[in-house]
């Protein structure tokens, strides 16, 4: 696979749509695991009064 | 140029957007709690079949099929990891990357049916549980949002010679379905731990 590959050409239809599911999984995957966490920290910070 | 040959020659994309424009409503907004009012019978329903009673009435039936599930898992986790380390030129660069990609692929669709069929045995099993699991939900949103991404898109994307293809798109393809299969497996477990 070459990294110069098509880096500088247009995007055509497939590769724009895999540019908007995958950057929308990254999003929403990251915001959920950040809050899931969150939860979770905050849950052993009242239980050992952090 | 007319506006209409613009909008056909990017079918795929609208169609994408859509899509995850659509599942973000549905997941934000009022219409969501009325189908999850709906669809309790239905998971009652589910505890009432041979699938539901016999994974009630026999552990060691249940537990079997939750092994062959986990089985499934793994070699779906290693069919997923294989090909997007690949794609992200992190293991078997001396291979051509099509190769890698056809063969992966092939074990995935296995392994994706076997899960499917032992994940169905089980939430019959214990869908009076799982039905009022937050992270039940989740996984399934995952996993269909895993599925059509894989068929719809990942798949007929790597189709294509992977040199015309943007190197930047191929790695965020890799990275995004990386996390959803990871959270597809995490929230399986998850569903063991919970309840």
């Amino acid at each position: 696979m070459s990294e110069e590959g098509g880096s500088n050409k247009k995007l055509d239809d497939l590769e724009k749509a895999a540019l908007v599911s995958s950057v929308t999984i990254v999003v929403f995957f990251v915001v959920y695991w950040a809050i899931q966490i969150e939860s979770t920290y905050s849950l052993l910070a009242f239980a050992y009064d952090w | 140029m007319s506006s209409t040959a613009t909008l056909g020659s990017n079918n795929r994309t609208i169609i994408a957007a859509a899509v995850v424009l659509a599942a973000l409503a549905f997941s934000f907004l009022p219409p969501r709690l009325i189908v999850y009012d709906n669809l309790y019978g239905f998971f009652m329903w589910m505890e009432t079949t041979w699938f539901g009673v016999i994974g009630q009435t026999w552990g060691a039936v249940f537990a079997i099929v939750e092994a062959f599930h986990l089985l499934a898992m793994a070699l779906l986790g290693g069919a997923v990891f294989v090909s997007d380390f690949r794609l992200l030129g992190l293991v078997f660069n001396d291979i051509p990357a099509q190769d890698v990609l056809d063969k992966a692929h092939s074990v995935f669709k296995w392994a994706l049916a076997v899960v499917l069929f032992t994940g169905i045995f089980m939430a019959c099993g214990v869908a009076g549980k799982i039905y009022f699991l937050a992270v039940f939900w989740y996984k399934m949103l995952a996993l269909v949002t895993g599925i059509l991404f894989v068929f719809f898109v990942k798949r007929p994307l790597l189709k294509k010679d992977l040199n015309d293809i943007n190197p930047w798109v191929i790695k965020l393809v890799a990275v995004s379905s990386i996390m959803v299969w990871v959270t597809v497996a995490a929230a399986g477990r998850w569903i063991g731990f919970s309840g």
